[in-house]
């Protein structure tokens, strides 16, 4: 199979290995020397980092910013790109400038509405008018075709083609559950190479949708890495498992915190369960690992689980 | 020219009521009558889903100094939830005064079975005090 | 039917400041629907308004009426006495009925009284919600029935995103129902969820308000 970018998460994933992803949130300032401080606690821990688009819809440093400090640390990035900021001509135009500065793995979705920003102790902009012009799978479809036709969207041509290499977001256990995995088809045929979910913690129901998933074949043309959070409280899980959408946590899970004497000990032993669970489901192909606020958690969980060092390709 | 201070203020209570709650006995009363400190102006009804905030508002406009509504008590409504209709309406009228700077107060509703004229007036006595505080509608001889 | 709803009244005590005799009017349509505009909105804006100008420190003479329709010209002609008598008009009536005012009575000061929100159905008594918003490039063929522009708080064409609640109403609003679990739910009545599986590609949104302001011709209706 030829590469489509040649990006090192693309080369893991295409040498068969188990890939390993992380995220670097860019920070509400202009400070590079952010980047490169959370850059140094986790270079060489994973294949790629993905660098959040406004997440929440708080205004940070952009993706494709913060991806080319982590390029130019040696770290290699994953930008990504919400639907809510960028009407077709700014994605498209920021797609071939992410391209130019370097930057090939692009992970799109729709982005967290605007008035998201407002609900936590942050202001955000809940008066912004939000894009939405086109949606997550037409974007993927829009970085496809300028990739593999030299098309843009409204038809005229690329004068050479961006390497890309496509990734697509997937909530396997939100509702309405019986359409997950066809949205997930959906995403797949539009040009998804790769897929992160949403935070995997109930892996039976995780396995059934993966079930379905291998057997419509879509395992065969997309990798999938099921998100991982480290738990760090009871009170983390049971405040994710009421709010944050499609992230369900078996009760047992959250008793298991709440009983742990170190909880923070608890979370990486439970982390490092998880992947081991997820690693045993036909279909997954690595996962997408986060411990939110505590990146230094995360040198441990990588080197106990047994994934690292990262495979040179 | 309305008389400001609040010692010498009389407020003048619009009480409309509902036919339904008075006693039974009761004779229908519509007209001015004078209480300690206060006068009332008594509107019959025949229920108390009839008031409109049209209708209540130009009351207010025209310089009553607080309006007072005597609904049946809420299972005894004839018109099962006319008097609930009253109440809400009621909320949003002292909303909007408060906006336009009239203050809530010049509104109310209260429930009553049974009522005598006696209680009639004391509930307009009620609004008088209330509406005491905020002082002669501004709108009084405009 | 077109929704609207009264902007704060210390908005409006703003705009009158200065003007002596005001015309609040209303529509007996849309607006009187959706309780924002009709005769009984403004029979109750009017004293309130009076109420408000006077503690203000800026009285006003207030005079009301409520039109049978405020976006059709031959309706205006019912206001045309009261119109030439005020200096300032406060319409409580979508936004296509006041700008017809604004044109017929160019010479008055004319005062939005309501903000015009949305395409809406009355839900239940009280409760109105948005169905269309005027997209140019209709997809209810594709959806069931189902308007994915108006009632997703994203727009999107292929499903529905991450953020549909565990109980399956939209991530930004908890009464607000995703309304691409109401779709599949009624693909899947339909034993057609298989249509929901083709890609949809990009709106044209060029005949929507983004397109420009919409100039509709008919040669054959023209004279
Ligand atoms: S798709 Fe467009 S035209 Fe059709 S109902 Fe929705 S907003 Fe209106
Ligand atoms: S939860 Fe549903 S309605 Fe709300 S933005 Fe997402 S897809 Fe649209």
């Amino acid at each position: 199979m030829s590469l489509h970018a040649g990006t090192k998460l693309e080369k893991v994933l295409a040498a068969g290995q188990f890939a390993l992803t992380t995220e670097v949130g860019p920070p509400r300032g202009p400070d590079v020397e952010e980047v490169l401080k959370k850059a140094d606690i986790l270079k060489g821990m994973a294949d790629a980092y993905n660098v959040t688009d406004n997440q929440t819809a708080v205004v940070r440093m952009s993706s494709i910013a913060g991806s080319k400090i982590l390029l130019d640390a040696g770290l290699e990035p994953v930008a990504q790109m919400t639907c809510r900021d960028r009407n077709r001509i700014a994605m498209q135009s920021d797609l071939l400038g992410a391209s130019a500065l370097g930057l090939k793995n692009i992970l799109a979705i729709s982005g967290d509405h605007q008035g998201a920003g407002a609900s936590g102790k942050l202001k955000g902009h809940p008066g912004a008018k939000g894009v939405y012009d086109v949606d997550s799978i037409q974007l993927i479809n829009i970085i496809k075709n300028m990739r593999d036709e030299g098309v843009q969207a409204g038809g005229d041509t690329l004068t050479s083609k961006p390497q890309f290499f496509i990734g697509a977001a997937w909530t396997p256990l939100g509702p309405p559950i019986e359409f997950r995995v066809l949205r997930l088809a959906k995403k797949v045929a539009a040009g998804a190479d790769f897929i992160q979910t949403q935070a995997v913690y109930d892996i039976k129901a995780f396995a059934e949708q993966m079930a379905k998933a291998v057997d419509m074949g879509l395992t065969e043309k997309t990798a999938i890495l099921p998100g991982l959070i480290v738990p760090r409280s009871a009170g983390m899980l049971n405040y994710m498992n009421k709010n944050v959408p499609g992230v369900v946590v078996p009760q047992e899970l959250i008793d298991r915190m709440k009983a742990a004497s170190d909880p923070q000990a608890e979370g990486v032993k439970v982390t490092l369960e998880l992947i081991e669970q997820v690693r045993e489901l036909p279909g997954v192909k690595g996962v997408h690992l986060q411990a939110i606020e505590a990146e230094e958690l995360l040198p441990e969980i990588i080197n106990q689980a047994g994934l690292s060092p990262r495979p040179e390709v | 020219m309305a008389n400001n201070s609040t010692a010498d203020f009389q407020p003048q209570i619009t009480l409309l009521y509902c036919r339904q709650s008075l006693a039974a006995e009761a004779k229908p009363v519509q007209g001015n009558r004078s209480g300690d400190g206060f006068s009332a102006r008594l509107v019959l009804l025949p229920c108390s889903s009839k008031v409109q905030l049209p209708h209540l508002m130009r009351l207010l406009e025209q310089g009553s100094d607080g309006l007072q509504i005597a609904a049946c008590p809420e299972k005894a409504c004839q018109h099962l939830v006319g008097s609930n209709r009253a109440e809400k309406r009621i909320a949003r009228g002292r909303e909007l005064l408060e906006q336009v700077g009239m203050g809530a107060e010049r509104l109310g509703l209260d429930r009553g079975a049974g009522l005598s004229l006696d209680d009639l007036m004391e509930m307009a006595g009620q609004r008088a005090e209330a509406v005491r505080a905020l002082g002669p509608n501004p709108m009084k001889g405009v | 039917m077109i929704t609207a709803e009264w902007k704060p009244i210390e908005e409006m005590v703003g705009y009158l400041r200065g003007h002596k005799k005001v015309l609040v009017i209303g529509c007996a349509t849309c607006v009187a629907e959706c309780a924002a505009g009709g005769e009984r909105e403004v029979e109750t804006l009017a004293p309130l308004l009076a109420m408000a100008m006077q503690n203000d420190g800026n009285p006003i003479e207030v005079k009301s009426a409520t039109l049978e329709r405020q976006c059709e010209p031959e309706f205006l002609e019912a206001i045309a006495e009261a119109a030439a008598e005020a200096d300032a008009i406060v319409s409580v009536a979508c936004g296509i009925g006041m700008q017809l005012v604004a044109e017929r009575y160019a010479d008055t000061s004319l005062y939005p009284g309501v903000n015009t929100t949305s395409l809406s159905i009355r839900e239940e008594p009280g409760l109105w919600t948005s169905r269309c918003a005027a997209c140019g490039d209709c997809v209810l063929g594709f959806t069931f029935g189902l308007c994915p522009v108006a009632r997703c708080a994203k727009s999107l064409q292929n499903g529905p995103c991450g953020g549909t609640r565990t109980n399956g109403m939209c991530e930004i609003n908890e009464d607000t129902p995703c309304i691409w679990r109401l779709i599949v739910e009624r693909a899947t009545a339909r034993g057609r969820l298989e249509d929901l599986t083709k890609v949809r590609p990009p709106k044209n949104w060029s005949n929507s308000p983004a397109g420009g302001p919409k100039r509709m011709l008919r040669e054959d209706l023209r004279s």
